[in-house]
């Protein structure tokens, strides 16, 4: 039996390698072409040739040309023709005189390839191309850029690769490494000296634009995200990494009315200022994207000028996609993107100001280097087809990869995906709504505020109020009884708090009062660290059972204990549907069933209050 | 606005480098422009007298932007 399973086997590998052979045979001779090559050999005279040339321009109609300049010297000439004319040709008395004739094949950039199946292997490929698999670009040191891989790039640029749009760079200014040569650049200017070239003198400045627009697919170096976009180098900041907000406010008005689409400002500072907010506002309005660096502090609040409206503030991961140790978080951030680590940092071509400004290849972490990741993403949307700076705000959000336990803020919406927003660019559905956002912009909150719309998970909220009150309704059924304030509040703050609140931040402030007062009752155990998994001390009956204990004495304050233990219900009911992870227990079946049975001993002990009230009563 | 400022001075490897001064109580501040450098070594004491400079963002974003006036090593451990 075996003999045979191993027969079976190596008549099948023999005919797989049959058919391999016989297609490689297939490729060489398969293909498009449109011309055919002429390649004369170099010893015959020049009058001879060109009585050949003229001989098959006459026989076939057609007009032999050079393929390029370095053609003559080679005697390869061109012609119109298909295989019948090439039998023709090398039949002909016309042969003796050329090397060789041949097709002028039509070579293409391959296709990404698919999975390939047992089954395609054993079909016979008809006229397809060869297929390989998509290894990214030909940079050599793209293998180094996790950055790059983590925001999954190269799945971008199947759509766009940004042609088209125009990237300003405020930052210490651009020089022209040699990995930037191939990338387009529109004029910008020197603010700091005054003049039109915007050279570096710093190396921060050439090492941001390489992460938006590095030469890629060039075989040298690095790559960058938006390769077929334009830099316009805007130098604000000297030689030592530091620029006045007048100059970066110049600097902003410039790139506006230069036609730029997005504008990164890897920098970042204390003051606020009128002129730099007025000149946000003015480039918002003109349709520009403005990113900036979170800052690096490791502090609750962006530092200026993320935190201003229409900016969008960016803090920065480690290879570790955690949030790097030095980011900013909270209030004021956006987004996150690859910053770099001690771990890992970004690797990009600049200058070595320490070495005379020779090119390097070098790793730098803070940031500033997160910033032009969202810089050239967002690029990339605009020339995907998104032109309203809110529009490309709410793509980005939108497609970044969520971090679920983010009580803190340290991602904003998420971590950048490439890959994913401009598929979602390209389908043009934009359907996130920040409402809070779009309040505090349009000026109805004091700017002083920041809302972080996505820190609740709408959904099991309402469902936690929302069946809070079925319970009450269903007992009351029961035992009827009246509803009364303190009910409400009871029902409210057991089951969801007042939920709306946990995004809400003041800058500068701590946030930990809001999310106190944004957590219900169950959440306090674990509101104060800002984190996910729920305490079970707090999560469970022995809270209700302390209220019910303090307060089934007080005519009003019982009714308070009564609707918070159907609130913490409801709230553990729920999260055992939709998010069950407590401390301790994990996020599995053990934590599922010890939320189910604490909800259905808090409603146990409601029902049995109320019996008790009604045997009182009546 | 002039301050006095006693803290330590510390060197921070973000972009391509800056110079901080953390105080005791953990208030980081950073070095602005090429100071001098017997002020900028890792790891000495100094009191720095100076400005903070409020009409200036860096690349370093570390915390308020720091002109050194004068300065005395208090130690250099």
């Amino acid at each position: 039996m075996r003999r045979l399973i191993l027969l079976c086997l190596f008549i099948m590998g023999l005919g797989v390698a049959l058919f391999a052979f016989i297609n490689f045979q297939g490729l060489a001779v398969k293909g498009e072409f449109e011309t055919i090559v002429l390649n004369f050999r170099e010893d015959i005279p020049q009058d001879v040739l060109q009585q050949d040339l003229q001989a098959i321009a006459h026989r076939y109609n057609v007009t032999p040309h050079l393929d390029n300049k370095f053609a003559a010297q080679d005697h390869v000439y061109i012609i119109e023709g298909d295989r019948q004319r090439i039998k023709e040709l090398k039949k002909s008395e016309l042969a003796q005189a050329i090397e060789y004739i041949e097709p002028n094949y039509i070579y293409k950039i391959p296709k990404p390839g698919k999975i390939a199946w047992l089954g395609e292997y054993l079909s016979p490929l008809n006229n397809e191309e060869a297929q390989p698999a998509f290894k990214g670009p030909n940079d050599p040191m793209y293998s180094m850029q996790w950055n790059l891989h983590n925001i999954g790039v190269v799945g971008a640029w199947e759509t766009t690769k940004g042609n088209g749009v125009t990237v300003a760079v405020i930052d210490s200014g651009i020089t022209r490494v040699r990995d930037l040569v191939e990338t387009k650049f529109v004029p910008g200017y020197d603010f700091v000296n005054d003049k039109v070239e915007a050279k570096d003198d710093n190396g921060h400045g050439t090492h941001v634009a390489g992460t938006i627009a590095q030469s890629t697919n060039n075989s040298y170096g690095v790559a960058g995200i938006a390769y077929e976009a334009s830099l316009m180098p805007l130098k604000v900041l000297s030689d030592f990494g530091g620029g006045t907000v007048a100059d970066i406010a110049e600097a902003i008005k410039f790139a506006a009315d230069k036609g730029a689409d997005v504008i990164n400002m890897s920098l970042g500072g204390a003051g606020e200022s009128q002129l730099m907010k007025s000149a946000i506002e003015y480039a918002y309005k003109k349709g520009v994207v403005i990113i900036a660096a979170a800052g690096n502090e490791n502090q609750n609040s962006a530092s200026y000028p993320a935190r201003y409206p229409h900016v969008i503030g960016v803090s920065a991961l480690g290879p570790d996609t955690l949030k790097a140790n030095y980011s900013n978080f909270g209030a004021g951030v956006d987004i996150s993107a690859p910053g770099g680590s001690d771990a890992g940092k970004i690797l990009q071509a600049t200058i070595d100001t320490e070495n005379k400004g020779v090119e390097v290849f070098v790793g730098y972490q803070g940031t500033s280097m997160a910033a032009p990741h969202v810089a050239g993403v967002a690029a990339l949307v605009k020339a995907a087809g998104v032109k309203e700076p809110d529009e490309i705000l709410n793509v980005l959000k939108q497609s970044a990869r969520s971090v679920k336990d983010d009580g803190l803020n340290y991602y904003g919406a998420g971590q950048l995906n490439a890959q994913a927003a401009v598929q979602l660019a390209a389908q043009g559905q934009i359907s996130f709504q920040d409402f809070f956002r779009w309040l505090r912009d349009s000026g109805y909150l004091n700017p002083g505020f920041w809302i972080d719309g996505g820190a609740i998970a709408l959904l099991p909220k309402i469902l936690m109020v929302v069946g809070s009150y079925l319970l009450a309704w269903f007992l009351r059924v029961y035992f009827p009884f009246r509803w009364s304030w303190t009910l409400f509040s009871g029902l409210v703050a057991g089951s969801s708090g007042l939920f709306p609140l946990k995004g809400f931040y003041i800058f500068d402030l701590p946030q930990w009062p809001f999310r106190v007062l944004g957590s219900s009752i169950p959440e306090l155990g674990n509101a104060l660290q800002g984190t996910d998994p729920l305490n079970p001390l707090f999560a469970s009956v022995l809270i209700p059972i302390v209220f019910m204990a303090l307060l089934l004495g007080h005519p009003n304050w019982k009714w308070f204990a009564i609707g918070s233990s159907l609130g913490i219900a409801a709230c553990l009911a729920v999260s055992a549907v939709s998010d069950p992870v407590v401390w301790g227990l994990g996020s599995g079946i053990f934590s599922r069933i010890f939320l189910i049975a604490n909800a259905l001993l808090c409603f146990g002990l409601a029902r049995l209050a109320l019996k008790n009230e009604e045997v009182v009563s009546g | 606005m002039s301050i006095t400022i006693t803290g330590t001075i510390q060197h921070r490897d973000l972009g391509p480098g800056a110079w901080a001064l953390v105080t005791d109580e953990g208030v980081t501040y950073e070095i602005f422009r090429g100071a001098d450098k017997k002020l900028l070594k890792p790891g000495q004491k100094a009191k720095v007298q100076g400005q903070v400079r409020e009409d200036v963002m860096t690349i370093a974003m570390i915390g308020p932007v720091l002109e050194v006036k004068s300065f005395e090593v208090i130690s250099s451990d």
